[in-house]
């Protein structure tokens, strides 16, 4: 986080996420909001990054909030959107890529380890080393049945699979309802249609301090480093405010979509409308004719330079405009329109080439 | 998909043919070698691309190549976050301590404050300092940092050695080790879940069947 003085002495920040200002939000100014509450946000928030590809410290990130709400409805809600904004800016073969952080504090917690173990076993899930995790766990003594289930999720793919897992003896008991959860979750996203793009990994054991349910990442095989993330969180708003108020969401990269996008071979496509310069030595005249064009939906602007026509031409080819339109002392009279792609002009009553153009006088 | 696989192998120095090797014993050989940065193999699936050992974790990384043969050394010091799937067992090394035969400094607890540590792993130094609560000046060389105290650029120096050889040669003498390092197998994280079954397959191959899953 990027941390400076203010003049007074206190201490100032820039954000490094959203999920903090909204939470702020949330407990401050819409305690009396109906809930659940859906927020969302595009905004720009600041790290220090160390990318060795760009220098960048500001990120523009996209995300929404559910709040107020724990089932997996709320869940499958959030993943859907997720997909279906992805899907929507035009990436193809998107996956979200889904683990549960209570799931696997509470197995690290049933296999009674110490603070340094847990984070070792965390590397191992993280690193996707299944023989180092084998070696752990058979010289940490843990029971057959807890082996065989952190071996039996650290393989499941589907989140299906997770079903057949199950443990036996009361100390698993919260383990096992975080393994309903995820049966539960698998159910909704089937009535999304979206259970063949939601995959299961054990691996993710980011942040698992900060979420309480799902975590997950999204990514697209062409870009090497995940286009955004989200869990659940129902222990963080009550930091900000007295509410104990239970929450999910996602953020996306912008810049992170951009890129995928552009390795995916798509094209951003070029605005559709009209771009018309209006060039004319009475002004009352030219800035009436840029008023109509404009409520047209033409994107009208007015030539302001008193430069010759030829210059005003060279300008919208540079610009890439549509026309060049000459305009008389009034709107009555036939107007000169430049085709500036065609290096044509021709004369027509300004009410016809609005016609054209696609709006009426 | 039909994207190939690209596994990234160091260029020169001692990681280039042991790589190699490994690569070829799980059936995968190089057919278009040298001067040639992208290169065939006899396993039409993947590709390799020939780059510094040094830059290959960062490669791997951002996934401009799947895989990776590099030292653990170089993908801890560059940060990167990687999958290392695989041990190779090949390259050993030790990140250590040095400095001059007649220094007077016995071992790190006696480096003064403020002194200048010439090394080719700004990164890792900084953090190892950092956590013995010594403050140093990290000094950045690439490749020769055991000329650096001959020069008068700086009392100790933090650089890999396997033999000592080097270290002797150069009259340095060792006061603290700070890693041990193999050549691993990198994995792009992404890559990982695109390609899981060729990966898995080619991870098989490799360990042989000395380690079972």
């Amino acid at each position: 986080m990027f941390k400076f003085q203010d003049f007074d002495g206190k201490l100032l920040a820039l954000r490094a996420e959203m999920t903090a200002p909204v939470a702020r939000i949330v407990t401050t100014r819409m305690q009396s909001a109906p809930e659940p509450i859906r927020l969302f946000y595009v905004n720009n928030v600041f790290r220090y990054s160390q990318s060795y590809l760009k220098r960048e410290r500001e990120f523009c990130q996209a995300g929404v909030e559910l709040v107020g709400c724990n089932t997996s409805e709320a869940d499958g809600e959030i993943l859907a959107l997720l997909i279906s904004s992805l899907k929507q800016v035009g990436l193809q073969e998107v996956r979200i890529d889904l683990g549960h952080a209570s799931l696997l504090k509470d197995l690290l917690n049933a296999a009674g380890l110490d603070e340094q173990q847990k984070v070792s076993v965390q590397a191992l899930l993280a690193c996707r080393d299944s023989v180092g995790l084998k070696k752990f766990m058979e010289q940490n003594d843990f029971p057959s049945n807890l082996r065989d289930a952190f071996l039996q999720l650290s393989r499941c793919r589907r989140l299906d699979e997770v079903s057949s897992i199950s443990l036996n003896g009361s100390k698993y008991d919260k383990a096992n309802k975080q393994l309903e959860s995820l049966m539960e979750l698998q159910e909704t996203l089937a009535d999304y249609e979206l259970e063949d793009l939601v995959f299961f990994d054990f691996s993710l054991t980011k942040k698992i301090e900060y979420y309480t349910g799902i975590v997950f990442e999204a990514s697209v095989p062409n870009l090497g480093l995940p286009l955004g993330s989200g869990g659940r969180y129902d222990n963080f708003i009550e930091k900000f405010g007295k509410l104990r108020l239970p929450a999910t969401g996602f953020a996306l990269e912008i810049g992170k979509l951009l890129q995928a996008l552009t390795a995916q071979g798509f094209e951003i496509p070029k605005s559709s409308k009209t771009k018309v310069i209006v060039a004319s030595k009475f002004r009352n005249t030219a800035v009436a004719a840029v008023k109509i064009l404009r409520e047209s939906g033409v994107i009208a602007s007015l030539e302001v330079t008193r430069r010759s026509l030829e210059k005003t031409m060279e300008y919208g080819k540079l610009t890439e405009a549509d026309y060049v339109v000459s305009i008389g002392s009034s709107l009555k009279s036939p107007v000169t329109v430049f085709d500036v792609k065609s290096n044509v002009s021709r004369n027509v009553m300004f009410e016809t080439f609005l016609g054209e153009v696609g709006g009426q006088a | 998909m039909n994207k190939k696989i690209r596994i990234a192998i160091p260029n020169k120095g001692r990681l280039k043919k042991p790589a190699i090797e490994a690569l070829g014993r799980a059936g995968i050989e190089i057919l278009e070698e040298e001067r040639t940065y992208v290169s065939k193999t006899s396993d039409p699936r993947f590709e390799a691309i020939f780059a510094r050992a040094n830059d290959i974790p960062v490669y791997v990384h951002y996934g401009a190549v799947d895989l990776g043969i590099t030292g653990h050394d170089l993908i801890l010091e560059r940060g990167a976050d990687v999958l290392e799937l695989l041990d190779l067992e090949f390259g050993k090394c030790t990140l250590v301590v040095a400095v001059p035969e007649d220094s007077t400094i016995n071992f790190v607890g006696e480096v003064p404050a403020l002194a200048r540590v010439a090394t080719g792993f700004p990164n890792i130094t900084r953090k190892y300092f950092e956590k013995t609560g010594k403050q140093v000046e990290v000094l950045e060389v690439s490749g020769t940092a055991e000329l650096a105290p001959k020069l008068g650029l700086a009392q100790i120096i933090v650089d890999i050695t396997s033999t000592g050889e080097t270290l002797r040669q150069n009259k340095l003498r060792i006061i603290g080790s700070i890693l041990e390092s193999t050549s691993r197998l990198a994995c792009n994280k992404i890559a990982y879940r695109t390609f899981e079954k060729q990966i898995t397959e080619l991870l098989a191959r490799m360990r042989g069947g000395s380690e079972k899953e």
